[in-house]
């Protein structure tokens, strides 16, 4: 008789003292957070994108400068063009600070400017620049100013672009937009702890009287704390799971759309595994906030009572 | 074991509700606390168990000040204090075994050891079939025990009872007074606030009187000549019934 009764009672030691379970207060926070979750995981995405754009084109332009050699000033022979370009390639090769020079083919000038112009089929028929592509030494590079003088001794109106100008610019907008879009991921992580400190007070309110006697039978603040964080672990994780969820679509969808716009101009979207890591922190991330939210705010509330 | 030195207390801006109340209870002693309403009974309890904090005076508790204790000190403090809420304060979601466990549980015991305490003790106060009862479901008289298997389940050193007698008829409260002679007799300090004269004049214990905020220590002798209840015959001191009726409680639905 006593065994069962004993048995009786171990189903019925389970549960939780504060029956947060069973009432309104944290009825939405998942909901809440799985919003937040999802545009905390579209806000990093953007940032890893322009992390990824920025690096890209900051080691892919910075080591290079294109010269470029006019065509239209004179009716000149496919020989001739030739010739003086094998000239100014033997000029940028022997000159110290240079790396290498390669000239740029007719197909490939066409094709890079394919992106601006599209597949016209007049594109072969344009007046298009010979361009040399020159890889400098980073560490002691050329002064362009000398090397433009030269060559135009060689090319009257040979040009060298270094591209810092526009370079310059377009890493100015990406790193603003990156600084932008982990200040969202900050304000959103704001946002939900000033929601979950709201419905932890709101749970606190309601639960008064559990939580004064708990005090009063000799709980510790951190006990009553327990109660709270467990249940704002949970909902933060499961909310954060959803809002990752509909992040992961939503990103694979934005990927799809990306891979059939077929244009250089844009990113692919591709993340490393650590960047998918990253994104599945994020429901860990968002439990955690949560847990140490509620318990910040209930030992803080406790410490009002004598 | 109970000290107040010049204990006063006021709630906020309001009068003062005890002024420079001084008293010492011994060990293993038991007092009523008596006066009339709005005394400050609960509010001279409610310092005992660390539930309001004195405006100015000094309180020991088992040979400490209690200014100085810490959160977490005070709370391994309260683990000592055993208290019979007036409203019972049984939490209506947990069943009857959850709410006498509560103690024990905050106190961090293993499982197994609550089971086996929490069980033998309810049926040691008649509600072994009521283990998984909600409160609602129970008498007053039910509700009552559970509430003081609740108090003395982690076996407080003091046991403090705020009006138990409140709502019951003198014939229940005789045996809960009964039932907290034999807790006192194991060596528990009983304190119990109560209104009831009548009925304290039959117990031959030290009286705690709050007047106007001041204390006058008596004893329940002094009692007798104006109570209209005889006092209990030295035959009575014999073997006595603690046991507690189903009903009759505050919370009787019936």
């Amino acid at each position: 008789m006593t065994a069962a009764r004993e048995a009786q009672a171990e189903m019925l030691l389970r549960k939780s003292v504060v029956p947060l379970n069973s009432d309104a207060t944290g009825r939405f926070l998942p909901w809440l957070v799985a919003v937040m979750v999802y545009l905390a995981a579209l806000a990093l995405v953007s940032a890893m994108a322009m992390s990824k754009i920025v690096t890209r084109w900051d080691h892919g332009l910075s080591g290079q400068i294109t010269v470029q050699l006019p065509v239209t000033e004179n009716d000149l022979t496919e020989a001739e063009i030739a010739t003086r370009r094998d000239d100014v390639l033997a000029l940028l090769r022997q000159s110290p600070g240079v790396l290498s020079a390669d000239h740029i083919g007719r197909d490939e000038t066409a094709a890079l400017l394919e992106p601006w112009l599209g597949q016209a089929s007049g594109l072969s028929e344009l007046p298009l620049p010979d361009l040399i592509a020159v890889e400098i030494d980073q560490l002691d590079p050329p002064s362009t100013a000398n090397l433009t003088a030269r060559l135009i001794e060689i090319v009257p109106g040979a040009t060298i672009d270094d591209h810092q100008r526009w370079l310059g610019n377009l890493l100015n907008l990406a790193r603003s937009i990156e600084i932008v879009a982990t200040l969202v991921v900050f304000l959103v992580g704001l946002s939900a702890v000033i929601m979950v400190v709201f419905v932890t007070r709101m749970g606190l309110a309601v639960h008064y009287q559990i939580v004064e006697l708990l005090h009063l039978v000799g709980a510790q603040d951190s006990y009553i704390a327990r109660e709270f964080q467990v249940h704002s672990l949970k909902l933060g994780f499961f909310g954060g799971l959803v809002g990752l969820i509909l992040a992961a679509v939503t990103i694979l969808g934005i990927t799809q759309l990306l891979g059939r716009a077929d244009t250089a101009l844009l990113p692919a979207l591709t993340l490393k595994p650590f960047e998918w890591l990253v994104l599945a922190a994020l429901p860990f991330a968002s439990a955690l906030v949560a847990m140490l939210t509620a318990r910040l705010t209930v030992l803080r509330t406790l410490s009002r009572i004598p | 074991m109970v000290r107040f030195q010049d204990v006063s207390l006021r709630y906020g801006a309001g009068p003062e509700i005890l002024d420079r109340v001084s008293l010492d209870l011994a060990p293993g002693s038991f007092h009523f606390v008596i006066g009339a309403s709005g005394a400050g009974k609960s509010s001279l309890l409610k310092m005992m168990y660390l539930a309001n904090r004195p405006t100015s005076g000094r309180i020991s508790l088992f040979g400490r000040d209690i200014s100085t204790l810490s959160r977490h000190d005070a709370a391994l403090l309260r683990r000592r204090i055993g208290v019979v809420f007036q409203d019972f304060r049984l939490l209506d979601h947990l069943s009857t075994l959850d709410n006498v466990a509560l103690p024990l549980r905050v106190s961090g015991q293993r499982s197994e050891e609550i089971r086996k305490d929490v069980v033998e003790l309810l049926t040691w106060v008649g509600l072994a079939d009521h283990l998984d009862a909600k409160p609602a479901t129970l008498s007053g008289g039910q509700q009552q025990r559970v509430a003081i298997a609740r108090a003395v389940v982690s076996r407080p050193s003091l046991l403090l009872a705020d009006e138990p007698t409140g709502n019951v008829d003198n014939r229940i409260a005789e045996r809960l007074l009964y039932l907290f002679e034999e807790l006192n007799k194991r060596g528990t300090t009983i304190v119990v606030a109560t209104h009831n004269e009548a009925l304290i004049s039959r117990f031959n214990y030290p009286v705690i009187r709050l007047v106007r905020g001041e204390v006058r220590l008596e004893h329940a002798e002094t009692l007798i000549r104006s109570s209209d209840m005889p006092p209990r015959a030295p035959a009575d001191q014999g073997p006595r019934d603690t046991s507690l009726p189903d009903d009759g409680g505050p919370g009787s639905a019936g």
